[in-house]
């Protein structure tokens, strides 16, 4: 395995450059975190580096549809959590295109204010294949971005519609952002991304329909609209541009913080986490393995291409290669 | 072997408030396949290379109308190396003399393009850069 997972691509990981990354030299931690977007091999050594530098850190999740202002805010509330004593780190992830591969990211244009602000690192992120609203790296770079020394994380997704739920894996507390004269309060009775959030804000308060949205919001929720087994998710309102409520929203966002810790759900929360991640890992070796026994994809597309144009079930294919691979049950001691 | 996609910082520097060009050009580079980081009006070269530190950018692409190339290119290139990413690529457009040009290549910093050169051209010339300084980490 370790020959498998050794770094290929670009200057490996010095010595030197996890020497920089534990002294605290911002360059060091960028260069992890482009190790863990693009060198997915280098990811089992960065995992090992960051091990005992995890688990304290809250991450945020900052989510809703685009151009309600989830850059305006996050910038905000960066702000407002680093004014508390918190050092900050920002994901902010953006479209990848489908067709070129290309992403044009416009974060940073709504974070001006924390342009030399030392106590916040903000990176942005192409979402690449992720289809859920982040990049499939999110968490890694999260992970690296709580072992430079960040207390608090935001995580921003891509612009979502109503299903886009990646985030709810990745963060301790999930933020939706709406705005006035997006929909009526059906909108807001619809299953998916209004279950997964932990607070709701009304940004662009300052606008025209405030009241009406804050109003349904209420409603839908009193009727049980907010995550299953909840009953207050609580609803602000913010002008993120103006500064206004966010004093409030990082209020909100610290006591739910010190209740998931005091409750324990931080430390249930890390270890789905962590159930998910070595599940995952798992998965992708043994399909490596596939791929280079039998040329798993390739075979699969040929069969693909051949149902396509004879109509058959794909089934009697799925049944042979699934009693071809037999896992090995010989070493189960390993797995203790 | 497989490329990771090229992720480019595109500012305009200074004063001047028109960003119609970076933004044709940033989208070349995004139809090219790079990862564009698009930070707009009105930069600092310091806040220009604090963010490509932080982002980890492969180039700074700076678009300069204002006639004040020359001080915006030689702050922005002073500063990345100081900040240890002078390897990166430095790029540009504007109307800039060829006296310019060669003064500022001189320092370091890369090609600079005009309003006559295709925008795919210059996502080419930054391809051919970017490839070439990975060839040389890997070896």
């Amino acid at each position: 395995m370790a020959e498998s997972m050794r770094s290929s691509r670009g200057p490996s990981l010095t010595p030197q450059l996890w020497e920089r990354f534990l002294g605290g030299e911002r360059r060091a931690c960028a260069q992890v975190i482009t190790k863990v977007e693009n060198d997915p091999d280098a990811v089992p050594e960065i995992r090992d580096r960051l091990s005992g530098r995890l688990g304290r850190a809250i991450r945020i999740g900052i989510t809703g549809p685009p151009g309600v202002g989830k850059s305006t805010l996050t910038s905000a509330l960066a702000r407002g959590l680093a004014d508390g004593g918190n050092r900050v780190g920002i994901v902010a992830v953006d479209p990848s295109s489908p067709f070129t591969g290309g992403a044009f990211m416009g974060d940073r244009i709504r974070m001006d204010a924390l342009v030399g602000d030392d106590r916040v690192f903000m990176r942005s992120l192409a979402s690449r294949a992720g289809q859920g609203g982040l990049a499939p790296s999110t968490a890694g770079v999260a992970d690296v971005l709580e072992a430079f020394g960040m207390d608090r994380i935001l995580i921003e997704t891509v612009g979502v519609g109503q299903a886009e739920l990646d985030v709810m894996a990745c963060a301790d507390i999930v933020v939706l952002v709406l705005q006035p004269s997006t929909g009526d309060a059906i909108q807001s009775l619809k299953s998916g991304i209004i279950e997964a959030a932990d607070v709701v804000v009304v940004n662009k308060a300052d606008l025209p329909g405030v009241e009406m949205l804050l109003q349904s919001l209420r409603f839908a929720f009193s009727l049980g609209a907010g995550r299953p087994g909840t009953n207050a998710t609580p609803i602000l309102a913010t002008s993120a541009q103006a500064s206004e409520g966010i004093g409030e929203l990082v209020a909100e966002l610290e006591s739910q913080a010190s209740d998931l810790v005091d409750s324990g759900r931080h430390r249930e929360m890390r270890r789905a986490r962590l159930e998910n991640e070595i599940r995952r890992a798992i998965q992708t070796h043994l399909w490596a393995s596939l791929e280079r026994a039998v040329g798993a994809s390739a075979k699969i597309r040929r069969h693909a291409e051949e149902l396509t144009l004879s109509g058959g079930s794909p089934y009697p294919f799925i049944r042979r290669a699934c009693a071809a691979t037999q896992v090995c049950q010989t070493k189960e001691e390993a797995w203790q | 072997m497989n490329e990771h996609p090229i992720k480019v910082v595109v500012a305009k520097p200074g004063l001047d408030g028109h960003d119609r060009g970076a933004k044709v050009v940033a989208r070349a580079l995004v139809e090219a396949g790079m990862e564009v980081v698009y930070l707009g009006l009105r930069q600092t070269p310091e806040s220009i290379v604090a963010a490509a530190v932080e982002e980890d950018a492969d180039a700074i692409g700076l678009s300069v109308l204002s006639g004040a190339h020359m001080p915006h290119f030689t702050k922005v290139k002073a500063l990345m190396d100081t900040e240890g990413i002078g390897d990166r690529l430095l790029t540009g457009g504007g109307i800039i003399p060829t006296k310019d040009q060669e003064t500022l290549s001189a320092l370091g910093v890369g090609r600079l393009f005009g309003p006559g050169d295709d925008p795919s051209t210059i996502a080419e010339y930054i391809k051919e850069r970017v490839y070439a300084r990975r060839a040389a980490e890997r070896n």
